[in-house]
């Protein structure tokens, strides 16, 4: 009975359904994104979330067991967090990675904070910067779509970052390459298309609001637009920018995050702003080829502040 | 003599500096990448740190009140001047590697912390005593740390590879790895203590 | 330009003085479990980096330097920044007292504030080369000092809003405290690292 009694900040919105009936409805919408990234690198990545859900999941139970708490993995939480993970690392990577990544997501970015609700930063992406860091060796190296035994290629956005393509007829793409996921990229990155969809149906059910991925994506395109070519300013190709790396994924699932993101829609208008412009920092003058996971972490850490300074009117007072 | 033990050993474990009193962590995490870093700062502080607190427990009482604390950093930043000459001249690569922590030395809390709350008011013996036990409990600290994220870091300890084809987790040499590894340490002996009790 | 720029980035964000040189680690925990203190400390520290910047420059220029005696950096620069906090401490007695009071002796403290020394120090190694001021060494040297302080009040002021926030969560015993705000860092430090290699 006692964690039924939850003292948090104001306001409390009310939606219909439960924290189960939600977590698993975004399962839902993401795992055509995981059937994409099967079809278009090859069974390796069935096994790269499979081990990545299976630790996240094993590591949630044990932990709550230990702390005497309720075992809640049937909440679909920790399931989402194991598979945006392995969504957000290279087809190919090895499993024990993956193993190390879920560990580190599951007990420091969540647990550690006090679970559910209480964290802070973006638990996938927590760790799967922490595995950048750790092993850049293996988050750098990304194959070919297509060809099943991995073949190595660089993504759109290195060879951009590299100075080896200027635009999309240097790498020999058009944009429905970029769309459908015929690309090297992360494994659930690739196919914009059917995350798009996957949006739409939260969208729909009401799962997400369209503000933060609205300001976010529109933020990339405009800031892409005007200082994304070498040629001058207002001439960058944004809908390559909004297409390419893991802008789709990130703005559409990680930036939506109810834990770690602001609670107005004001405040959310501010912190899809605020990723963008960092991505786009990072992805035209920074030393990566994408930033969107370095963006929204950032963004995740000024979260409270958001909240503090964009108080809801409160009516009546 | 009792006492003199006392006072030496409360330093290393039971009022560690590092890990208990929550002192002196800017070296902790910034030279702690190597254990040769982290045995050569653990030697230059405990030296600065015995030598002031003799020096200010001998005059503890021709000092005014109201100047302590600046003239204890006087004190503290002679001593910290001929370790950074010292290192300059006898150990050069050391104190390339140790950089702007060397002169940083003179901030350090736990230095001006025990003069402020024990060579101040206690006889000489016993702070040479609180000394050599807080700068050892200070130098095991970082051994640890740096044990730590040396070998799981680079692989290394102490410059020698020790598992053939193992790969480290460069993020542990790297600051957020630091911090990390300070903050789950820091928990675990908390989660000590709570047992204990 | 393309300098000023790379200094401020670099005070800033890059190499954020509590973030990845662990400096000021001490205010840094004990100083941020609000944002209203915290915010208070970051301008006093501001002010201080300002003023024993610009004096500790002055003394290794027209002092240390002209006799050959750098060796005293160490020694000269502490009791410049011993006097610079007694200063600010009087000019906030006089124009605050509350603030005064709540800062309490993390205002004395600013003197051990290892971001401040820090500060002073590096500049002396950046912005002189074999003994001489390379051009422009004062401006940047001021710079130096505002953008570590800025950076120094950001992270703060970032660890303040997370910390409150954190009061109503769950965190473990043996989390409580200082350990999960190490945690909190580490956090913000693996964000900060998406800024590495930033030429504008």
């Amino acid at each position: 009975m006692a964690d039924k009694l939850v003292v948090s900040t104001s306001p409390h919105f009310q939606k219909p359904g439960s924290t189960a009936g939600i977590m698993w409805t975004v399962n839902v919408a993401l795992l055509p994104a995981g059937v994409a990234g099967v079809v278009i690198f090859g069974f390796s990545s069935f096994w790269l979330m499979a081990t990545a859900i299976a630790f996240a999941v094993v590591c949630e139970a044990l932990i709550q067991k230990g702390r005497g708490q309720k075992v809640t993995i049937s909440d679909g939480s920790a399931f989402m967090t194991g598979l945006l993970l392995a969504f957000n690392l290279p087809p190919h990577c090895p499993l024990w990675v993956a193993a190390v990544g879920s560990i580190f997501a599951i007990a420091i970015a969540k647990q550690a904070f006090g679970g559910l609700g209480r964290n802070i930063f973006n638990p996938a992406l927590a760790a799967r910067a922490f595995l950048m860091a750790a092993w850049p060796q293996h988050l750098t190296v990304f194959t070919k779509p297509f060809v099943y035994d991995a073949v190595t290629s660089a993504t759109p956005l290195h060879l951009l970052k590299e100075g080896k393509a200027a635009d999309l007829a240097d790498m020999g793409l058009e944009y429905w390459d970029l769309l459908v996921g015929n690309r090297g990229g992360s494994l659930g990155e690739v196919c914009v298309l059917v995350l798009v969809l996957g949006g739409l149906y939260l969208l729909w059910k009401g799962v997400i609001s369209w503000h933060t991925p609205g300001s976010f994506v529109g933020t990339v395109a405009l800031l892409t637009w005007v200082f994304g070519s070498r040629q001058g300013f207002f001439q960058g190709d944004w809908l390559f920018h909004i297409l390419s790396g893991g802008l789709a994924l990130g703005a559409i699932y990680m930036a939506t995050d109810y834990v770690t993101s602001p609670i107005t829609k004001k405040g959310q208008m501010v912190f899809g702003a605020g990723c963008g412009v960092l991505t786009v920092v990072i992805r035209l003058w920074g030393g990566y080829p994408e930033g969107v996971c370095y963006a929204i972490l950032f963004m995740n850490g000024l979260v409270p502040l958001i909240d503090r300074f964009m108080k809801p009117r409160r009516y009546g007072v | 003599m009792k006492k003199l033990w006392r006072e030496l050993w409360k330093g290393v474990f039971s009022e560690n500096p590092i890990f208990f009193i929550v002192l002196g962590l800017c070296p902790a995490l910034a030279v702690s990448t190597s254990l040769q870093n982290a045995v050569g700062m653990g030697l230059a502080a405990t030296f600065v740190l015995v030598c002031s607190n003799i020096l200010i427990s001998s005059i503890r009482n021709f000092i005014p009140d109201k100047i302590r604390i600046p003239c204890y950093i006087v004190v503290i930043a002679s001593f910290v001047v001929i370790v950074e000459m010292v290192m300059k001249a006898y150990a050069p690569a050391l104190n390339r590697s140790l950089g702007v922590y060397v002169p940083l030395i003179v901030v350090n809390c736990i230095i001006l912390g025990r003069a402020e709350a024990f060579a101040s008011k206690n006889p000489v013996l016993l702070s040479l005593a609180d000394g050599i036990g807080m700068g050892a409990g200070f130098t095991f600290a970082l051994v640890v740390i740096s044990f730590i994220r040396e070998f799981l870091g680079s692989g290394k300890l102490a410059g020698y590879t020790v598992i053939p084809g193992f790969e480290p987790a460069l993020v542990l040499a790297l600051a957020p790895g630091a911090l990390l590894i300070l903050g789950l340490l820091m928990g675990g002996i908390q989660w000590v203590k709570s047992l204990r009790s | 330009m393309g300098k000023i720029l790379a200094i401020v980035i670099s005070n800033l964000l890059i190499n954020n003085y509590i973030l990845f040189r662990f400096m000021g680690l001490c205010p840094f925990f004990g100083v941020s479990k609000q944002t209203k203190p915290a915010l208070s400390m970051g301008l006093a520290v501001i002010f201080v980096l300002m003023v024993s910047g610009v004096f500790t420059w002055a003394a290794y220029q027209y002092l240390l330097l002209p006799f050959g005696i750098e060796y005293m950096r160490t020694v000269v620069f502490i009791l410049i920044i011993a006097a610079s906090v007694q200063f600010i401490e009087m000019v906030i007695l006089k124009m605050s007292p509350s603030l005064y009071k709540s800062l309490g002796i993390y205002l004395t403290l600013i003197t051990t504030n290892c971001v401040v020394l820090g500060v002073t120090v590096l500049n002396t190694e950046d912005f002189f080369s074999a003994g001489k001021a390379i051009s422009g060494s004062f401006f940047y040297a001021a710079l130096q000092a505002l953008s570590a302080g800025l950076g120094f009040t950001f992270v703060l002021l970032l660890m303040s809003g997370i910390r409150e926030r954190l009061e109503l969560a769950d965190v473990p015993e043996s989390m409580e405290g200082i350990p999960i705000a190490f945690i909190i860092a580490s956090l913000m430090s693996l964000s900060f690292m998406g800024f590495i290699g930033i030429k504008i």
